[in-house]
C-alpha cells in the first residue's frame, strides 16, 4: 500500500494505492489519527487505485468515521469501483459513508 | 594449548632473529672498516718504512758515488804519477769504511805507453787494506770486458753494476760504481778510463734484512733484473730471480708484477708472498742503483688484531643475544600467562558455562582490559540468555495458548454431524478449517423452536486474540438472541445494538443469518454485510443476491431487514466466508466467486459431506502451497425430499 495526502481546500484528499488489509491497515490508521489529531476533520478518500479491502481495512473506515464523528468531521469516499464497489455493497457501506462519483464531487459533498 | 604458533615462540623467534641479523651485519661492517682503515693505514706505514730504509741505503750508496765522483775528477783535473794514483787509492778506501775496494782501470795504454793494461785495486781483506792488480787478477777474462768497465764505457757515465761475484779479485758479492773519467787533448774529450768503488753487498743486504716487520714480514731487495738480493730466502739470494721464481711456480702474476717492479714503479699490492702466505706488499725502486725495495706484511699477522677483536665481539654479542632471548622468554610468558588462563576460561564460556570465574588481573594492560571486557562481556550475555530463555518460554506459551485458542474456538463450533439425526427432513453439514492465527470464522446452527432451524455463518474483522474473544461473544449473543426474538432481523438488530456500543476499536463481525422452517422450506434470512451465499437447485446454481445490511457492531442503528426464499426439495442453500473466495495462490490469484460458482456446478450434491469435502479439496488445488491466510468456511443446508417423521419428532420434542 501507498497512501499520500494532499490539502484542499481545507479537505485532506487520501489517496491509496494498493491493498487495504490486515498488513496496511494499522499503517493507514496510524496516519490518519495523526492527521485526525492535529485538526484536520474533512477528508475524501480516494479509492482510485485500491485493488482490494479486507475486513481489517473496512474496520479502518470504520474507525475513522467514528473518529470525524465525535469530532464533528465529514468524510467522503470518492472513485469506489471494481471490487471494492462490490465489497461495500455487500457489507452495506453504502449505505453508511458518502461516497462520490470523482475526487471533486467528493470534495463538494464535505463541503 | 597453541603449539608452534604460540606468541612466546614467535616473539623469541622473531626478535632473535632480527638480532642475530642487525649484530652479523654490524659485525661485519665493522670488520670490514677496520680493514679498510687497516689497509689504508698500512700503505702509508709500508711507504714511509721502504722511504726510511731505502734513505739509508741511498745515504751509503750516494757516499760511494760522491767518493767515486771525486776521485774521477781527480784523475781528470791532472796528471797524477802512479805512486800519487796509488796513494789516492788507498786513502779512499781507508777513510770510507762502506767502500770496500776502489780501483782505477785504464783503458790500453792510456796510463803507459809501454804498459798494454794498468789498473791497480786497493780493498779490504780481513780488516786490513790490500793490494792487488787487476789486470792480473782475472787471468782469464781481462777485466776490460768486465760489466762494470763496458757499461760505463759505453755510456759514457757513472753506472752502479748488477751485483756480482767479484771471483779473483774481491772474492764477494759487491756491486760497483764505476764512472768513465777522460782527458782533453786539443779540445776532444779522450777516454782514459774507468774509477770505480765495490760495495760489499751483504753490508747491504744486511741492513735490509735487518728490518723486521711484525712476526714474519720482512723487506727485500731486488736487482734491475730482478735478481734477488735480500730475502728470508737465504737459499734464493744471487741464485734466483723474480723471473725464475715465477717461472718455476707458473705463475704470470708474479712474472707481471716482476715487471712493473724492474721498470722502477711504485705500488701497493695484496698478494701471495714468495714465502707463500697472503700479504700485502708496498714496492718502490733506489733511485741511484735502479734496484727495488720491497717491504712485506703478511695479511693473517696485520688482521690479527682485528680477528681478535671481532671474535671478542661475536662472544659478546651472541651472549647478549642469549640474555636477551631469556629475557623475551621471561617477559613473553608473563604477558601471556594471563592470557592462557582467560582463553581457558573463554573456552568454558563458550561452551555455555557462564559462571566460571575469570582470572584476576592485577595488571591495568591490555591483558587487565580485555580481561575486565570478557567479564562484562559474560555478564550481558549470562543476562541476555537469561532473557532470552525467558522470553522463549513466554512465547512458547503465548503460541500454546493460541494453539489452545484456536482448539477451543473449533470446538465451540457444533461439530457432530448429523446433528439432530431425528430429523430427516433436512440435511446440513459445515466445516470450518483454521489458518495458522487464531481467526474469526464461526457458524452456527440450532432450533429456535420445534419447526425453526437457526443456521448462520459470521466472519470477525480482523484476526488474534481480540478477534477471538470478540467471535464468542458474538456468537453467544447471536444463538441466545436467536432462542428469544426468533426472527433474523431482530436478531440482527438486537445483537448489534449491543455489540456496538462501546466499540471503540471497531471491531464488527459479518453475519449471514437465515431461519428455515423445516416443515415447508420456508427461509427467512437477513445479511449483516456478509458475502452472498449461493443456492443450488433445478435451476442451477446462483449466487444470492440479498439486501446490504452493515455488519454487526458498526453503527448502533443499523436496519435489518428479512427476506425470504423457498428451498425445494434437494435444494441446497450453500454458505460460506470471504476465506473461500479469497484463497490465494502463489501468484496471488484469488479463488473469486466465479470460481466458486462454475465449482459448484459439478460438485457432488448428494452428500454435503462430500460437497463441501470437494470444494475444501478444489481451494486447497488452487492455492496450490501458499499459505492460506484466512480460516475457510463453509456451511450447506439441503431439504430432503420425504417428511414422514416430522411428526414423530414433533412428538417427542
Amino acid at each position: 500500500m501507498d497512501l499520500q495526502t494532499k490539502k484542499e481546500n481545507n479537505a485532506i484528499v487520501v489517496t491509496i494505492s494498493g491493498r487495504l488489509d490486515a498488513v496496511t491497515t494499522p499503517e493507514y490508521e496510524k496516519k490518519i489519527r495523526e492527521l485526525i489529531d492535529s485538526g484536520d476533520i474533512y477528508f475524501v478518500v480516494d479509492f482510485d487505485q485500491v485493488d482490494y479491502i479486507s475486513s481489517a481495512g473496512l474496520r479502518g473506515l470504520l474507525l475513522m468515521a467514528k473518529l470525524l464523528n465525535a469530532k464533528g468531521g465529514r468524510l467522503c469516499l470518492a472513485n469506489v469501483k471494481g471490487n471494492v464497489r462490490s465489497v461495500f455493497g455487500m457489507c452495506g457501506f453504502n449505505t453508511v459513508f458518502k461516497i462520490g462519483n470523482s475526487v471533486a464531487e467528493a470534495l463538494a459533498v464535505i463541503a | 594449548m597453541p603449539g608452534k604458533n604460540s606468541i612466546v615462540i614467535r616473539l623469541v623467534l622473531v626478535i632473535t632473529l632480527s638480532s642475530v641479523a642487525i649484530f652479523v651485519v654490524t659485525l661485519g661492517y665493522n670488520y670490514h672498516q677496520s680493514r679498510t682503515i687497516l689497509q689504508s693505514e698500512l700503505e702509508s706505514n709500508a711507504r714511509n718504512l721502504a722511504m726510511s730504509l731505502i734513505n739509508k741505503v741511498e745515504t751509503q750508496l750516494m757516499a760511494v758515488t760522491k767518493v767515486t765522483e771525486g776521485l774521477a775528477r781527480s784523475l781528470e783535473t791532472s796528471k797524477l804519477t802512479e805512486q800519487q794514483l796509488l796513494s789516492l787509492l788507498r786513502i779512499t778506501v781507508e777513510s770510507n769504511p762502506e767502500i770496500y775496494g776502489s780501483f782505477a782501470a785504464f783503458e790500453p795504454y792510456a796510463f803507459n805507453a809501454d804498459l798494454r793494461l794498468y789498473a791497480p785495486y786497493y780493498f779490504w781483506k780481513k780488516g786490513k787494506i790490500a793490494f792487488s792488480h787487476l789486470e792480473d787478477s782475472y787471468m782469464d777474462f781481462p777485466y776490460l770486458y768486465w760489466d762494470w768497465y763496458q757499461i760505463p764505457r759505453e755510456l759514457g757515465k757513472l753506472e752502479w753494476s748488477e751485483p756480482y761475484f767479484d771471483e779473483g779479485a774481491g772474492n764477494i758479492v759487491m756491486s760497483t760504481c764505476s764512472i768513465p773519467f777522460y782527458n782533453e787533448i786539443n779540445g776532444k774529450k779522450q777516454l782514459q778510463g774507468i774509477v770505480g768503488a765495490d760495495v760489499s753487498l751483504e753490508a747491504l743486504t744486511e741492513l735490509v734484512s735487518s728490518v723486521k716487520i711484525l712476526r714474519t714480514g720482512y723487506a727485500a731487495l731486488l736487482s734491475r733484473n730482478g735478481t734477488i738480493l735480500a730475502h728470508p730466502m737465504k737459499d734464493a739470494i744471487m741464485n734466483e730471480t723474480f723471473f725464475s721464481i715465477a717461472e718455476a711456480r707458473n705463475d704470470p702474476s708474479l712474472r707481471e708484477l716482476g715487471k712493473k717492479m724492474i721498470r722502477g714503479e711504485t705500488g701497493f699490492i695484496h698478494y701471495q708472498s714468495l714465502a707463500g702466505f697472503m700479504s700485502w706488499m708496498y714496492y718502490t725502486p733506489i733511485p741511484s742503483t735502479g734496484w727495488t725495495l720491497a717491504v712485506v706484511f703478511p695479511e693473517t699477522e696485520l688482521l690479527e688484531n682485528v680477528k681478535k677483536l671481532s671474535m671478542t665481539m661475536a662472544v659478546m654479542g651472541f651472549g647478549g643475544i642469549l640474555m636477551l632471548i631469556v629475557a623475551v622468554a621471561y617477559i613473553a610468558k608473563a604477558i601471556i600467562k594471563p592470557l592462557q588462563l582467560l582463553t581457558a576460561a573463554t573456552d568454558e564460556i563458550a561452551s555455555g558455562n557462564f559462571d566460571v570465574p575469570l582470572p584476576t588481573v592485577h595488571m591495568n594492560d591490555e591483558v587487565g582490559v580485555l580481561t575486565h571486557n570478557f567479564q562484562v562481556m559474560k555478564q550481558s550475555l549470562k543476562e541476555y540468555i537469561k532473557n532470552l530463555t525467558e522470553m522463549t518460554a513466554a512465547k512458547e506459551r503465548i503460541q500454546s495458548e493460541l494453539r489452545m485458542a484456536t482448539q477451543i474456538q473449533v470446538s465451540l463450533l457444533p461439530r457432530t454431524f448429523p446433528p439432530f439425526p431425528e430429523h430427516t427432513e433436512f440435511e446440513i453439514y459445515a466445516s470450518m478449517i483454521p489458518a495458522k492465527e487464531v481467526g474469526g470464522d464461526f457458524y452456527d446452527f440450532f432450533f429456535i423452536n420445534e419447526t425453526n432451524l437457526c443456521f448462520l455463518i459470521a466472519d470477525v474483522s480482523d484476526k488474534g486474540v481480540p478477534a477471538a474473544l470478540y467471535m464468542m461473544v458474538a456468537k453467544t449473543l447471536l444463538k441466545t438472541e436467536g432462542q428469544r426474538l426468533g426472527e433474523p432481523d431482530k436478531m440482527l438488530t438486537s445483537v448489534n445494538k449491543i455489540l456496538a456500543a462501546d466499540n471503540d476499536n471497531c471491531m464488527f463481525t459479518t453475519v449471514f443469518c437465515a431461519i428455515l422452517d423445516i416443515t415447508n422450506g420456508n427461509v427467512r434470512f437477513a445479511n449483516a454485510g456478509h458475502n452472498p451465499p449461493l443456492i443450488i437447485d433445478s435451476q442451477g446454481v446462483r449466487y444470492l443476491s440479498p439486501k446490504p445490511g452493515l455488519m454487526l457492531g458498526a453503527m448502533t442503528d443499523t436496519i435489518f431487514v428479512t427476506e425470504h426464499l423457498m428451498l425445494g426439495p434437494e435444494d441446497i442453500f450453500f454458505l460460506y466466508t470471504d476465506g473461500v473466495t479469497e484463497a490465494k495462490n502463489p501468484e496471488d490469484t484469488l479463488y473469486g466467486e466465479e470460481r466458486l460458482l462454475n465449482v459448484l456446478q459439478n460438485a457432488p450434491r448428494e452428500d454435503l459431506a462430500n460437497l463441501i469435502h470437494y470444494i475444501n479439496s478444489e481451494v486447497a488445488h488452487h492455492a496450490n502451497g501458499a499459505p492460506q491466510s484466512d480460516d475457510i468456511t463453509m456451511l450447506a443446508i439441503k431439504m430432503t425430499p420425504h417428511k414422514v417423521c416430522t411428526k414423530d419428532i414433533r412428538k417427542k420434542a
